[in-house]
Order: C-alpha cells, then sequence, then structure tokens
C-alpha cells in the first residue's frame, strides 16, 4: 500500500544497505591487516624501535610472505634475548600488501608515520617495491628488501647502459635478476643441453624483467626462441598456452613469474603430453609449486638466489632457532634473506646508537639509513654487506631440481660476467 | 593449423565452465532482475564443499569413483544453503527497495564469502589442492583431453537436459517462467512466487556447485577467490547469450570461452598483431566481442527473457 | 454435487443456485488522500450473472482488485462463501475465485495449453521434489492437468491454437485465453473485467454465449463492462458505481431507468433543453421514419 509509510521504509533500507556494504569493506580491510600484529619481543626497558615487515601475508603468495615476517620477528626475537643493542628493545609490525601495489604504498605511509619505525624488511614484490621507496626515501627510513630482484630498483631504470643509484634508502640481500636470468640460461643451454627455448611470462615487472635477461643470455649463448607468451595471472586456465608450447617444438620452457601460476602452468603444459622441464626463477621456489604442478613436476627446475640454505653452517643456526621458536609456516625461500635483512638493520642501529653514547639520536632514521651502507657481518646466507647501489655484494645463485616431489640443490655457483 | 581442434576444445571446456555458473545469474535476473554478484562466491563454496567432503570426511585414499558422486552432494548441498540463505536474509528484505540496494548488498555478500572461507576454513590462505581423478589423457586424433575434462563434457550438457525438463515440463517450471514474466499476474494464477524465487536461487547453485566441481577436477586447486574474476565473466556470457534465457547462458558461456581461448592462440599470430596477442589480451578481445555483439543485438544472441515491468 | 437440472457438468465448486457466493459489505478503499472506492455493498449469488457498471473512473475496476486480494481494503470486508478471503492474492484463487483483465495479462512467451496449464497451478500439487524425483504420480498429474486444460480450451473454441504461442493470436482470442485460464483454477466466481472492450458485435455475441455456458456450470459471475446491449442482455441484477460509490441496484429496468444513472453518464439536462411539445413532434416524426424498421420498444440504442 503506498503512502509515506513506504517511504520512510525505503530510507531505512537504503541506511542499512549502506552500513551493511560499509561493514562488509570494513570486514575486508581488517582481513588484509595481519592479525598477528607487532608481537612483543622481549621485556626489558629502555626505548623500543620497531622494525616493519611488509609482503603479502595473504593471498597466492601468502607463503612466502609469512616466512618472511617470521624472519624477521625470530631476529628480533633473538637480538632481545642477547641484549644485542644495549637499552634497545626491539619489535616488528607487519603488514600485509597482497603483492598488490596500490597496498604497498599505503602501508609504506602507515610505517613512515609510525615514529618508532626505523627500519623496514621488504617488500617481497618487485612491482610493489617501486610504489613503496619514494616513501621510504622522503622520510629517510631504509628499507631493506630480502627478495626483490629486478635491477632497476637499485641501478635505475637505464641500468642497462649507465647504472645510476636513484634512492639512497633502499636496500637489498637478494641478487637482481640481471644475474639470476643469466645464470639460468647459462645452465639451460651448457648444462642442461637444452637449445630451443619458448619463454612465458606474466607482464609483471618482476618476471618480464627475468624473461627478458634469460632470453638475452640464451640468445648470446646461441640458443634459439621458439615462441613467447604472456600470461593472465589472474586466471588458472592456461590450455591454450599450453597447446600452443606442444605444437612449438620447444624443449624446454621458461617462465617469469610467480608459483601461483607456474604450478598449474606446469601441469597443463605437461598434460598436453609435451615432456619439456619449466625453468623458472626464485619466485617458484616454493613447495607449494610442487604440490600444484603435480606429479608430473619432476625435472622442472628453479634458480635462488645464494647458497642453499641448509648447506651452510650460519644457517643451520638460523634452522634450529626457526624450528624452536614454533612458527606455523615455514621459513621458504626469503626467510634466510629476511633474517639478514632485519640483522642488517639491526647492526645499524646498534651502529648509531654506540655513536651517541648509548641513546637513540633525534635524527634516529637518516642516521640508521647512512650507517646502513657500512653495514658488514656474516649472515645466516653468507656475507652481508651492500654495493655502491645498495646490492648485495653476494653474488652466489643455486640451482634446484624438483626430485620426489621436494627441490633438491642441483649447481651452486657464482655468476660471473 | 593443425592445433585448432585441441585449442577449440581448450575453449568449449572453459565455455562450459562459465556456462554452468551463468545459468544461475540468468536465472536469478530473469526472475527478480537482481545481478547476484555473490554467484561466483556460491560457485566456490560449491567447490570447497565437495574439498570438505573429501578431505575431511571421507576416509583418505578413498577412490574417485566412489568419492566424486559424494562430493557432489556435498557441493550442491553447501552451495544451495548459502544461496537460499542469500536471498532469505539478504535479498528478500529488500524486494521493495530502490534496485541500488540489493545490488550493492549483493558485491558485500561476495566480498564477505570470500574473507570468510579466507578466515576459517583450515590453510585457505593459499591455493588448496583438490583431487584428481587418476587415468591418463585420452587423444582423438590431434586432440588431448584430461580426466577432469570427461566430467565436465558430460556435465554440462546433462545439466542444461534437465533444467530444461524441469522449466518447459513441469507444474513449477511453468510457474517458474509464468514468475519471470509477470509476478502479479502469476500470483493470481495461485503461483506462489516467494517459493519460486527461493527455487530459483536453489536451482542456480546446484549448477553452479557442479561448475565448482569441474574446476577442481580441472585445475587440481580451488581457492578463496576463484569465483571472482570468473563469476564476472560468467554474468558477460549470460548477458551476451541473452539475460533470463537459460539456453544463452550455456550458449553464452561456450562462444566466450572459444573467444577467449582461439584470441590467446592465434590473434599474436596475425600480421602487426603480436603486442595485442597472448594470453593477457585475450579477455580485452573477448570483451570487443560482447560489446559487438551487444551493438548489433543488444537483446543478446538468444534474446532476452524478463518481465516487462511497464 | 447440485440437482439444478440446467447445470450438466458442473465445477467441483460449484454450488446450489441461491446461496449466497460472494458478500462485500461496507468495502472501503482509500489512497491516502483519495478514496477510490465508499462503502460499496454487493452480494453475488451462486447460479447469478451480476454486472457492474459505471463511468469511467467510477472505481469499479479498484473494487474487483479488492475482491481478489491485490488491495486490502481499508474498510469493510469480503466474504467468499462465508469465508473471510485471505490477503494473499495466490491464496484468494485457491479459495475460488478467478479473473480476467482490463488489459490483457497473458504469459505472452508462453503457448496458449501452457497458459491454461499455469492457470491450473493452484488445482495441483505436484511441486518441485516431486518434479526432481518425477514418480509415476508426477506423470498421471501432469497428464491429468493437460487433458483437463484442453477441455477448457475446447470449451472456448481454442483447442486448434493449443501450441501457439500467447503473444500470436488475435485479440479476440486471446480474451478467450484469458477466461479459459481462469477457468482453470475451477472457481466458484470469477470476475470479468470488461470482457468485450475492443470487440465487434459478432465476437461480443460468442462472448456472450460462452458467459451463459459459464452460469450454467454452476459458477457465479460478475461482470464489468461498458456495453450496454451486452449487460443487459446477460446480467440478472446490475449495480451501478459512480465515483466509488454504489448508486443502485436492480433488474435491467429499474437500472435503465433510474434519472440518477442517466445523469451520471449523460449529464444534467441544461436549461434549454426541448420541453414536452417538442419532444413529441420529434417522436413522431421518428415513428414515421422507423415504420419499415423493426426497432422493439425499451431497447436502448447502441452506444
Amino acid at each position: 500500500m503506498p503512502g509515506k509509510g513506504l517511504i520512510v521504509r525505503q530510507r531505512s533500507l537504503i541506511a542499512i544497505t549502506a552500513a551493511l556494504a560499509a561493514g562488509a569493506l570494513t570486514l575486508t580491510a581488517c582481513g588484509s591487516r595481519d592479525n598477528g600484529k607487532s608481537s612483543d619481543s622481549g621485556s626489558g626497558g629502555g626505548t623500543t624501535v620497531t622494525i616493519g615487515v611488509d609482503a603479502p601475508l595473504t593471498g597466492d603468495l601468502s607463503a612466502l610472505g609469512l616466512g618472511i615476517k617470521n624472519s624477521v620477528d625470530l631476529a628480533a626475537k633473538t637480538a632481545n634475548k642477547q641484549n644485542y643493542v644495549k637499552g634497545v628493545t626491539f619489535k616488528i609490525e607487519a603488514l600485509d600488501d597482497q603483492a598488490q601495489p596500490s597496498s604497498g604504498q599505503q602501508n609504506a605511509s602507515k610505517l613512515v608515520a609510525d615514529n618508532g619505525v626505523l627500519g623496514v624488511v621488504g617488500p617481497l614484490n618487485s612491482s610493489v617495491a617501486e610504489s613503496m621507496q619514494k616513501v621510504f626515501d622522503d622520510a629517510k627510513l631504509v628499507e631493506v628488501s630480502p627478495a626483490n630482484t629486478n635491477p632497476a630498483l637499485t641501478q635505475g631504470p637505464d641500468w642497462q647502459k649507465t647504472k645510476a643509484r636513484t634512492y639512497k634508502s633502499y636496500f637489498r640481500t637478494a641478487t637482481t635478476d640481471a644475474i639470476q636470468g643469466p645464470f639460468a640460461a647459462q645452465y639451460v643451454y651448457n648444462d642442461s643441453k637444452k637449445k630451443k627455448v619458448f619463454v612465458i611470462d606474466d607482464k609483471k615487472t618482476y618476471g618480464a624483467g627475468l624473461a627478458a635477461t634469460f632470453t638475452e643470455e640464451f640468445k648470446k649463448l646461441g640458443g634459439t626462441v621458439v615462441g613467447t607468451e604472456h600470461i593472465n595471472p589472474d586466471t588458472k586456465d592456461f590450455s591454450a598456452v599450453a597447446t600452443k608450447v606442444k605444437n612449438s617444438g620447444a624443449e624446454v620452457v621458461y617462465y617469469g613469474g610467480e608459483y601461483p601460476q607456474a604450478g598449474p602452468l606446469s601441469k597443463q603444459i605437461k598434460a598436453t603430453g609435451a615432456k619439456v622441464p619449466v625453468v623458472g626463477g626464485d619466485g617458484i621456489f616454493d613447495p607449494t609449486f610442487i604440490k600444484l604442478a603435480g606429479a608430473n613436476s619432476t625435472g622442472d627446475l628453479a634458480t635462488s638466489v645464494g647458497a642453499p640454505v641448509e648447506q651452510l653452517p650460519s644457517a643451520k643456526e638460523f634452522v634450529a632457532n626457526y624450528k624452536e621458536a614454533g612458527y606455523k609456516e615455514e621459513y621458504a625461500a626469503y626467510g634466510g634473506y629476511s633474517y639478514d635483512s632485519a640483522w642488517a638493520i639491526i647492526e645499524a642501529v646498534k651502529k648509531v646508537v654506540e655513536d651517541n653514547g648509548g641513546k637513540l639520536p633525534s635524527d634516529a632514521r637518516a642516521k640508521v639509513t647512512a650507517a646502513m651502507q657500512n653495514v658488514s657481518f656474516d649472515g645466516v646466507t653468507g656475507k652481508v654487506s651492500f654495493d655502491e647501489f645498495g646490492d648485495a655484494t653476494n653474488k652466489q645463485l643455486t640451482v634446484y631440481a624438483v626430485e620426489n616431489g621436494a627441490w633438491k640443490p642441483v649447481k651452486s655457483g657464482t655468476y660471473t660476467g | 593449423m593443425n592445433e585448432l581442434p585441441q585449442q577449440l576444445v581448450n575453449g568449449l571446456l572453459l565455455g562450459a565452465m562459465y556456462g554452468l555458473v551463468a545459468i544461475g545469474y540468468t536465472m536469478v535476473y530473469g526472475i527478480v532482475q537482481l545481478i547476484n554478484f555473490a554467484h561466483g562466491e556460491i560457485f566456490m563454496t560449491g567447490a570447497f564443499g565437495a574439498l570438505t567432503v573429501y578431505a575431511y570426511v571421507l576416509p583418505d585414499g578413498t577412490s574417485m569413483w566412489v568419492a566424486l558422486p559424494l562430493m557432489l552432494i556435498g557441493a550442491v548441498l553447501v552451495a544451495v544453503v548459502v544461496a537460499v540463505g542469500a536471498e532469505r536474509f539478504a535479498y528478500r528484505p529488500l524486494r521493495n527497495a530502490p534496485r541500488l540496494a540489493p545490488l550493492i548488498t549483493a558485491i558485500g555478500l561476495s566480498l564477505a564469502l570470500q574473507q570468510a572461507v579466507w578466515a576459517w576454513y583450515p590453510e585457505a590462505k593459499s591455493a588448496r589442492t583438490f583431487p584428481q581423478i587418476d587415468g591418463g589423457p585420452f587423444h582423438l586424433g590431434n586432440v588431448t583431453i584430461q580426466t577432469g575434462d570427461i566430467f565436465l563434457l558430460a556435465a554440462a550438457p546433462i545439466s542444461m537436459a534437465v533444467l530444461a525438463y524441469f522449466v518447459m515440463k513441469t507444474r513449477t517450471g511453468r510457474g517458474m517462467q509464468a514468475t519471470a514474466q509477470d509476478p502479479d499476474t502469476a500470483k493470481l494464477m495461485g503461483v506462489n512466487t516467494d517459493r519460486i524465487i527461493v527455487i530459483a536461487f536453489a536451482l542456480g547453485a546446484v549448477f553452479a556447485a557442479v561448475g565448482g566441481v569441474a574446476y577442481g577436477l580441472k585445475y587440481g586447486q580451488v581457492d578463496f577467490r576463484m569465483g571472482f574474476i570468473l563469476g564476472l565473466k560468467a554474468f558477460t556470457a549470460a548477458v551476451l547469450g541473452g539475460i533470463g534465457n537459460i539456453y544463452g547462458a550455456m550458449i553464452g558461456g561456450v562462444v566466450l570461452g572459444i573467444a577467449e581461448t582461439l584470441a590467446t592462440a592465434y590473434i599474436a599470430d596475425l600480421p602487426g598483431m603480436e603486442k595485442f596477442g597472448s594470453q593477457s589480451w585475450a579477455d580485452v578481445w573477448a570483451f570487443v566481442l560482447l560489446i559487438l555483439v551487444l551493438l548489433l543485438r543488444p537483446q543478446g544472441l538468444l534474446g532476452e527473457r524478463v518481465a516487462d515491468r511497464a | 454435487m447440485t440437482t439444478d437440472t440446467t447445470t450438466k457438468d458442473a465445477t467441483p465448486d460449484a454450488t446450489a443456485p441461491g446461496q449466497v457466493v460472494l458478500d462485500a459489505r461496507g468495502v472501503t478503499m482509500r489512497f491516502g488522500g483519495l478514496t477510490a472506492v465508499r462503502n460499496v455493498d454487493l452480494t453475488v449469488n451462486s447460479g447469478e450473472i451480476v454486472g457492474l457498471i459505471g463511468p469511467n473512473g467510477a472505481g469499479k475496476t479498484t473494487f474487483f482488485n479488492c475482491l481478489t486480494g491485490l488491495y486490502v481494503p481499508t474498510e469493510g470486508e469480503v466474504r467468499y462463501k462465508g469465508n473471510v478471503l485471505p490477503p494473499k492474492s495466490f491464496k484468494v484463487t485457491a479459495a475460488g475465485i478467478a479473473r480476467t483483465f482490463q488489459n490483457i495479462r497473458l504469459f505472452s512467451n508462453m503457448t496458449v495449453l501452457e497458459n491454461v496449464l499455469v492457470g491450473r497451478h493452484t488445482r495441483t500439487k505436484e511441486g518441485f521434489w516431486s518434479a526432481v524425483l518425477r514418480g509415476p504420480g508426477f506423470h498421471r498429474a501432469e497428464a491429468a492437468s493437460r487433458e483437463r486444460a484442453m477441455e477448457l480450451l475446447e470449451f472456448v473454441g481454442l483447442a486448434a491454437k493449443a501450441e501457439h504461442l500467447a503473444r500470436n493470436l488475435p485479440y479476440g482470442e486471446q480474451r478467450k485465453l484469458e477466461i479459459a485460464r481462469a477457468l482453470a483454477s475451477e472457481p466458484g466466481l470469477l470476475l470479468l473485467d470488461e470482457p468485450t472492450a475492443g470487440m465487434n458485435p459478432q465476437e461480443t455475441r460468442t462472448t456472450e454465449e460462452l458467459v451463459f455456458a459459464i452460469r450454467d456450470k454452476g459458477i457465479a459471475v460478475l461482470v464489468i463492462e461498458h456495453d450496454m446491449r451486452f449487460i443487459f442482455n446477460l446480467c440478472d441484477r446490475v449495480a451501478v458505481l459512480v465515483q466509488g460509490e454504489k448508486l443502485v441496484e436492480g433488474d435491467s429496468a429499474t437500472v435503465q431507468g433510474d434519472e440518477r444513472v442517466i445523469a451520471a453518464y449523460l449529464g444534467e439536462p441544461f436549461e434549454d433543453a426541448p420541453g414536452d411539445a417538442e419532444v413529441a413532434e420529434v417522436e413522431a416524426a421518428e415513428a414515421q421514419a422507423e415504420a419499415q424498421t423493426d426497432a422493439a420498444p425499451g431497447k436502448e440504442n447502441d452506444r
């Protein structure tokens, strides 16, 4: 029945719906922030220094992101236990970027606004780093990434011709794709003896960059690229691409991208009957890749920065401590690098505090950033120090192969040239 | 060119999945003129329902021949409960509200369902593996078909046939047609339109659940976001085929799937089009096709079936 | 079920003649500030055809809507066979009232037969689960429904077009289909809203005969119409609604002769109206002209 009653009902319905929608959106926002929050590691008085962490804690890459977070947490806890920096207690503040550049930038602003944050570990993705560097640099807040591999982040957009460091506050403990791609190309051409490759990437900064450096080196060695493809990372249906690979006569597939897509891609390529191995970079180096790719992934290869964590004596201690701390998730591919990145921040803070008579100076952030350049110690992944661009001086790489449902290191080396 | 049959089969399979999900969009829109944006999540919860049966209810190592029917039942149960619950608590109270209100509610519900699975389903923060049917791929000439694909190839036409029979030849089905065309008159004929609406939601959920199981079998994994993009595309497929028209939903789905696959496979080979080919452009081409079809034939390929609300 | 010899195959809901089928008392319908129907009483007995006339906008269709549950009357009550009507329209049909519409409301994308089958919706109970499981009971019920529907189509003369789409029928046949669909729910009372609107005299006659046949089946009929010849041929009683109020009710002679009814339709006489002498002159002249024709006295001219 029409009348005033109906209009009032409509208005309150709109109000209720708006509230519901707002509630639902808030729910998502809550979900995107890490529920673990900043874990208070260790007691003791004195000042508290926060180490920020930015990584994909949810979504496809959460396995890697959570490993990063836990490893940084372990570093903070260890420093507190040893009272490594007198008068300073470390805690972490972990934020989720879901591998989205927009989220990364928001998180960067948030961390900058928190005065207790003197250094940030992260992000995982090169594309996310691009949106965060300037925000940190403007605040002179030091950022150490355990996993970004795109060379342009430290050497400038024109790095192939002229290297120029754009951001003095950005450092990384991982090696770049400028090295990882060619390293893989050499292995595939010289060791696996495959001459015809089909190159696929996911068009993101990391994947496309890696595929490009691989292709350049592979061609230089004398190999042929029989086909290229770009996949859409949002979908899981790669049947069309897999069929193309099968009909191209390729002996091997090189994929620049991450494991949530690499797994199904490998599975679907093998399903067409093409018995070619899939080779990728550190983005696919995760146990989840093997789970998603299925039983036919035996023989697939991945490169990763550094030597196998399990083989270094310093790493064994890290592995033991990590296990003892009882984290639910594995430290994953970047656990060791994250630990070292956090420790680098801790070392820098220690230097600044000691130079200032045991107290934090008022311009702590700028001083920590400056001190980072000279940090040098023996870390989990080997010797940790930075060159003039902020890149890690440790240029070790390892090739891993899928064997019996797990990654096994096959060849370790240092890339030259 | 000899890969064309395989690419067509690839496209057909992808399209069949779009079609199964599109049925739910088209039925609900035909009867209550609501775009149920949460339908992609109904598809997703159906898949998780099937996974639950396999991973937590059945003993380890159950053969897929025994497990699959039970998983289907699990999928359908979960999907129908979610869909009917959504209708009862989220949409029905807004039946007389301005059209925007249920639309926003649907979007909110879609987000809420995704996050609910993310938050509470064990280990659902990254993808979970879905059981596969053993058995080698089958080869027909140049074409390879996986065991999971066979399920989809059978499920899609059977579903359409069952649905068509139901809608055309049963009393309830006629009631649905009548409600879709003229709800007030249908009420006067004694059709309980409220109940018909619930049935429409439930039926849509059944087919989405079948689609969810098909997805799991085909790709070997399910994750909380699998329904998001696929749902949008399925809705597009429904519009392409003629919104409200259940045959249009399947036809639209297949056309969209084939268009995407052929665009991925062949556009890059056209002279001068290398930059516009490959899978990252496939969606663009599929939507260009949609726009062209709607420009030339706004009611979709098979024509709309929506009530004339004069 | 009935002892009246004129009712042959009576419908299950038919009642013995003389019983009250519809009893509307004091029905008032207000929409905000507008009162569309004001305190209207109307009864319909079984075996009767009652007419409802009045100028456009008098509230006739609104009154019908009150009788079928589309509107709930602001005041007053409507009883069907002694029971108050349920407020939901689909239950009204189940109770035994069916109607047709002023502007045709068929399901245009369904066939003729399917339209009638929908009309039978209340009288069959095969629901969702029965359709899914499709046991023998389901098939029997479907077949019985179809048979009944075909009978109704034959009754109205549309059996040959059972598989045609409803929207492809010519206008007159669409009206017949509406009536068949209404009959499919086996009502005790049929409400017809302007059934001959837009029809030529021949179609009107056919409709007249159809309504008589419906009455003979034991269904009471309440008709809204503007065609006076149709109404006065058909109806046992006529009620006149003007501006929402019932002005007069009675047989055709009473209503036609009532001055207020004439005034409502034709307006008040004006001051220079012809006096009695002039009227007599005109009548004499006309009588001469009409000597050859067969115009019977007392019958109103065509509208």
